[in-house]
């Protein structure tokens, strides 16, 4: 064999994945120094501005639950409305996190490591937000322990044949799964920050919490083994997760719902709003927390290919949608498939279409793809147009179904419009909270990246 | 701190060169070799003798019982339990228990992972090891990578081993004092936290209770819980007679309900007769609405002696009675569809061929009853 001197083309070089000259120990001061340090004036500006939008969304909350779901937009037969496009919209955002920090873990994706700790916290706070959702629409939100099997007084179970209640099995697993697989990559990284804190209450904290982490070599043999067997269990969990979402549109008989299509299309919609989601709040963590070193331009940039990917197999997912309306030769899933782009709601189909499969396009061009203000226009797109998908499939769908005497238009109020906001300044209040006090970037991981750099 | 050593910790700054020392220094049998380090170091644990983690098979033995768990919950549930045929499928459907029993299996199987990782076989948490407490720990979580020659016996030679360490390109060695304190925790901390937990929740339910008695808030939920519905056994305001049930509209007549031909039960004996015939499967029919709905008052036999109503004085008819007795069928039929004295009207309660075979049912026991000699075969 000769070894050959030509240079790789670029689409074959490793990906440069720090800029400058990054140390351990300079890893540590830069991303374990921030919860020492006073927040910037910006970040109680934040704050305050996701407080209010909770604080609203929290009396939106009050409202529905002291006068009941009637306060909402829902009627017979759109008995879904916000409550369920706002959970799969969520619980789709958390799947990104899941997937860049096991699915790219076990295909050894190095550039995750940047982001991996980041998107993991995102896909907590996303499921978080998401189970609001299901409990108040339950309308009986104090009654949602039914939801589980157990044993009780009236001596009924569950329908265990319902995809309802598999969906809370899928939930809620999802829900501990990407807890303890985020708790346990802390870990390593709050003994560094218990040792790096000077004494008093916060270092008590991360003592407690960091269990009295030592870094035994003994100890990483079998934390290595758990993290590598978790990431290998959560990618089976998270394809499961949305799966089972769309079991419940593609189990019942709805035109427009039960086609097979939906599982995959389901899974592939959501990573697509995750990633987006996962784009703004990197732009905005690495310019605010000076991270530009370690989240480069290139991680960005391989961010911003997969979102085209994705967008991409959503535009052959609509297209089978409607292959599939075509070949039924019903004419209640026809009608169903035009009236997505043509009827009363016809504006909700165009806008999915446009920012979901037109608007990513861009990214075919690498001056897009390393652009801030064109990966943040995309990814805005890209998350209204998810969460108008979700609007496309439950109200339209529903309707106007088989029964035509049964149609009835569907009008959101302003208590659903209330509890939307208010689950998004939930889920940033956490992203700002999370960024003040624990470590944004897994610190144990990029270091033995950066120990394998150098040999 | 005791003069005991528990360890001697070398640091490094590089992996490479705590891996080489490691394969030095372990054939020299120094104690037992131990690594801290900030990150995992691939080789290190084979270089100081560690056995491969033993993790997979537990995970995997534990996410094979959370499937058999589930499947078995699922059919015990399904099947035995409580079973309700929905959609038409049969009662053990194994396949659409399937989701469920994955996302039991990833439960158990995570749990153990990430749990019994850092629990059981990492003895975590542990706040008083000596590691914890040395000198180097703040670099060793940082940068350093520390080897780490620990004390197996009385017969630890520390000063031989940071000699070790040192020709094997240790930067630096710390010697590491067995802590002295017993134990980390203290009993009398352990008591303060547990007192103050049980003082917070007193003064935090007292607190409550304290509010929900001195302000009078409304309660909670009370439009969601109560509904402006019609509930048919409760009072409603929505209606002039106050009554949630609606009555039928006037001249409605139920099916097998006709309205009665006559005013009295008098008038009823010299208009009708039974027009069933008098068969088995009949007075089986009769004797079954009898005992439900006559037996209370008037006796199994009808006697007229009763089981329930004498506590509240009533006295109701003897059928057995000679005036009965030679009363016509109508007549019967007649009291049990308009009523008399306490006993109100069946037309409602029974149509009208229950009717009529209770009036054989009553034949039959005043026959039984009245019975002579030659009856008897």
């Amino acid at each position: 064999m000769k070894a050959t001197t030509a240079p790789l083309p670029r689409a074959l070089q490793p990906l440069e994945l720090i800029q400058g000259k990054v140390s351990p120990g300079s890893l540590d001061d830069q991303v374990l120094g921030f919860p020492a340090r006073r927040p910037p004036r910006a970040w109680y500006a934040a704050l305050a501005m996701t407080l209010t939008a909770l604080g609203i969304g929290s009396f939106c909350i009050g409202w529905t639950l002291y006068f009941g779901i009637g306060t909402w937009g829902n009627n017979r037969p759109v008995a879904w409305g916000f409550g369920i496009i706002n959970f799969v919209f969520w619980v789709g955002i958390g799947h990104a996190g899941t997937l860049i920090s096991a699915i790219l873990f076990l295909f050894r994706a190095r550039w995750r490591n940047a982001i991996a700790r980041f998107a993991e916290a995102m896909t907590i706070f996303a499921v978080i937000c998401a189970a609001i959702f299901p409990v108040l629409h339950t309308g009986r939100p104090w009654f949602a322990y039914w939801l589980f099997p157990y044993p009780n007084e009236r001596s009924i179970w569950v329908n265990f044949r319902s995809p309802l209640i598999w969906d809370v099995f899928a939930v809620s697993t999802y829900f501990s799964v990407s807890l303890i697989y985020w708790y346990l990559g802390l870990v390593p990284d709050l003994a560094s920050m218990r040792d790096r804190t000077p004494e008093g209450l916060r270092k008590r904290i991360y003592t407690v919490l960091s269990l009295g982490w030592r870094g035994a070599a003994s100890h990483w043999v079998h934390y290595d083994k758990a993290y590598l067997l978790l990431a290998g269990l959560a990618t089976g969990l998270v394809i499961s997760v949305h799966s089972v979402v769309s079991f419940d549109f593609a189990v019942s008989l709805v035109p427009g719902w039960h086609m097979t299509i939906f599982p995959p299309y389901f899974v592939a919609g959501a990573i697509f709003a995750g990633f987006a989601m996962v784009v703004i709040a990197l732009t905005v963590v690495r310019k605010t927390m000076n991270l530009s070193n370690l989240i480069t331009d290139n991680h960005l940039d391989v961010m911003n290919k997969l979102i085209l990917a994705m967008s991409c197999i959503m535009g052959y997912a609509y297209f089978m949608e409607g292959g599939t309306a075509w070949y039924s030769a019903n004419p209640y899933i026809q009608h169903t498939f035009m009236n997505y782009v043509t009827g009363f709601y016809g504006w909700a189909g165009i806008t999915t279409i446009t920012c979901n499969i037109i608007i990513p396009q861009l990214f075919w061009f690498r001056r897009m793809r390393r652009s801030i203000p064109a990966m943040i226009f995309v990814a805005l797109a890209v998350t209204l147009g998810m969460w108008m998908e979700r609007f496309v499939i439950i109200v339209i769908s529903l309707h106007q179904d088989y029964l035509p005497s049964a149609w009835h238009r569907y009008i959101p109020t302003k208590i659903d419009f209330g509890v939307l906001l208010g689950s998004f300044g939930l889920f940033f209040t956490l992203v700002l909270l999370f960024a003040r006090v624990l470590p944004v970037i897994a610190t144990s991981e990029m270091k033995a990246s950066l120990s394998e750099r150098q040999a | 701190m005791s003069n005991r050593t528990f360890a001697v910790l070398g640091l490094f700054a590089e992996a490479d060169k705590i891996v080489d020392a490691a394969r030095q220094i372990r054939p020299r049998k120094l104690g037992r070799l131990e690594a801290y380090t900030p990150y995992p170091v691939h080789g290190l644990d084979r270089a100081i003798g560690l056995a491969p983690s033993r993790l997979g098979r537990l995970v995997m033995l534990m996410g094979v019982i959370g499937a058999c768990l589930a499947l078995l919950f699922e059919w015990w549930v399904s099947a035995v339990d409580y079973p309700l045929v929905t959609g038409g499928k049969p009662l053990f459907s194994w396949q659409a228990f399937v989701p469920v029993m994955f996302e039991v299996t990833v439960l158990f199987a995570t749990f153990t992972a990430g749990l019994a990782m850092l629990f059981a076989l990492n003895k975590l948490p542990c706040f008083g090891h000596p590691v914890l407490h040395s000198k180097a720990i703040k670099d060793i979580t940082r940068d350093r990578l520390a080897l780490s020659i620990e004390a197996t016996g009385e017969a630890f030679d520390a000063e031989g081993a940071r000699q070790a360490l040192l020709d094997n390109g240790a930067e630096a060695v710390e010697i590491v004092p067995v802590p002295t304190w017993d134990r980390p925790l203290s009993l009398v901390g352990l008591l303060r936290t547990i007192a103050a937990i049980v003082a917070a929740c007193v003064v935090a339910g007292a607190g409550l209770f304290a509010a929900e008695k001195l302000i009078p808030i409304v309660p909670p939920m009370l439009h969601m819980h109560n509904q402006p519905k019609l509930s048919a056994f409760r009072e409603s305001a929505f209606f002039a007679d106050g009554r949630g049930m609606r009555p039928a509209v006037a001249g409605t007549v139920a099916r097998g309900h006709l309205p009665p031909a006559f005013a009295t039960p008098e008038e009823a004996g010299t208009l009708l007769s039974n027009p069933l015939a008098f068969t088995q499967p009949v007075a089986e029919r009769g004797r079954k609405v009898f005992n439900d709905h006559c037996a209370i008052c008037h006796g199994t036999v009808g006697d007229g002696v009763p089981l329930l109503s004498l506590a509240y004085g009533g006295k109701p008819g003897n059928f057995l009675s000679n005036e009965i007795r030679a009363r016509p069928a109508g007549h019967i039929f007649g009291v049990l569809t308009l009523g008399k004295n306490a006993m109100p009207s069946y037309a409602a309660d029974l149509d009208e061929n229950d009717r009529w075979a209770v009036v054989h049912y009553i034949r039959i026991l005043q026959r039984a009853q009245n019975a002579r000699d030659e009856d008897l075969p």
